[in-house]
C-alpha cells in the first residue's frame, strides 16, 4: 500500500470526485422532479448555473493549458537559441 | 473500423438523439420535468466523466504498492553511478 501523503493525497481526490458527483447527480437529475416548494431547492443555484459553471471551467483548463504548452515551447526555442 | 471512428459514431449518435429529443423535432410531448433533466445531460455525463476518472486516478494513487527496499536500493545506485562518472569527468 501507498504510504504517508501519497494516501492522503488519492483518498482526498476520491472525496473530492464523489462530493462533486453527488451534489451534480442531485442538482441535474433529482431536483426537476422534486415540488418547487420544497426547502431542498434553497442549497441549490438557478439550473442555468448547472451547465454555466462546467462550461466555464472547461474552458479555464483548456486556457491554462494553452499557455503552459507556450510557456514551455517558447522556453525550449530560446534554449536552442543560445545553444546555437 | 478504428476505435476512433467507432467512438466519434457513437457520440454522433448520441448527439443527435438528444438534439432530436431536447428540441421536440420528433413531435413528442415530454412532461416538463424529463425536459429538465434532458437538456444538460451532455454537461452532465462530461462532469461524471471526469469525476470518474479523478477518483480512479485518487484511489490508484492511494492504493499503488511502494517497494520501499527497491526504492532505497535504486537511490544509493543512482548516486553511485553519478559519482562514477563525476570522476570519470562528465558535469551535470
Amino acid at each position: 500500500m501507498a504510504t504517508g501523503t501519497d494516501q492522503v493525497v488519492g483518498l482526498g481526490l476520491v472525496a473530492i470526485s464523489l462530493i462533486i458527483f453527488t451534489y451534480y447527480t442531485a442538482w441535474v437529475i433529482l431536483l426537476p422532479f422534486i415540488d418547487s416548494q420544497h426547502v431542498v431547492h434553497k442549497y441549490f443555484l438557478p439550473r442555468a448555473y448547472a451547465v454555466a459553471i462546467p462550461l466555464a471551467a472547461g474552458l479555464l483548463l483548456l486556457l491554462f493549458v494553452g499557455v503552459f504548452i507556450t510557456y514551455v515551447m517558447l522556453k525550449n526555442q530560446k534554449v536552442t537559441k543560445k545553444a546555437q | 473500423m478504428t476505435k476512433l471512428a467507432q467512438w466519434l459514431w457513437g457520440l454522433a449518435l448520441l448527439g443527435c438523439t438528444w438534439a432530436a429529443l431536447a428540441t421536440g423535432a420528433l413531435g413528442l410531448e415530454l412532461p416538463s420535468a424529463c425536459r429538465e433533466v434532458l437538456w444538460p445531460l451532455p454537461a452532465y455525463l462530461l462532469v461524471s466523466a471526469g469525476c470518474y476518472a479523478l477518483g480512479t486516478v485518487g484511489y490508484r494513487v492511494a492504493t499503488f504498492h511502494d517497494c520501499e527496499d527497491a526504492a532505497r536500493e535504486l537511490q544509493s545506485q543512482i548516486q553511485e553511478a553519478r559519482a562514477d562518472l563525476a570522476r570519470r569527468g562528465m558535469r551535470f
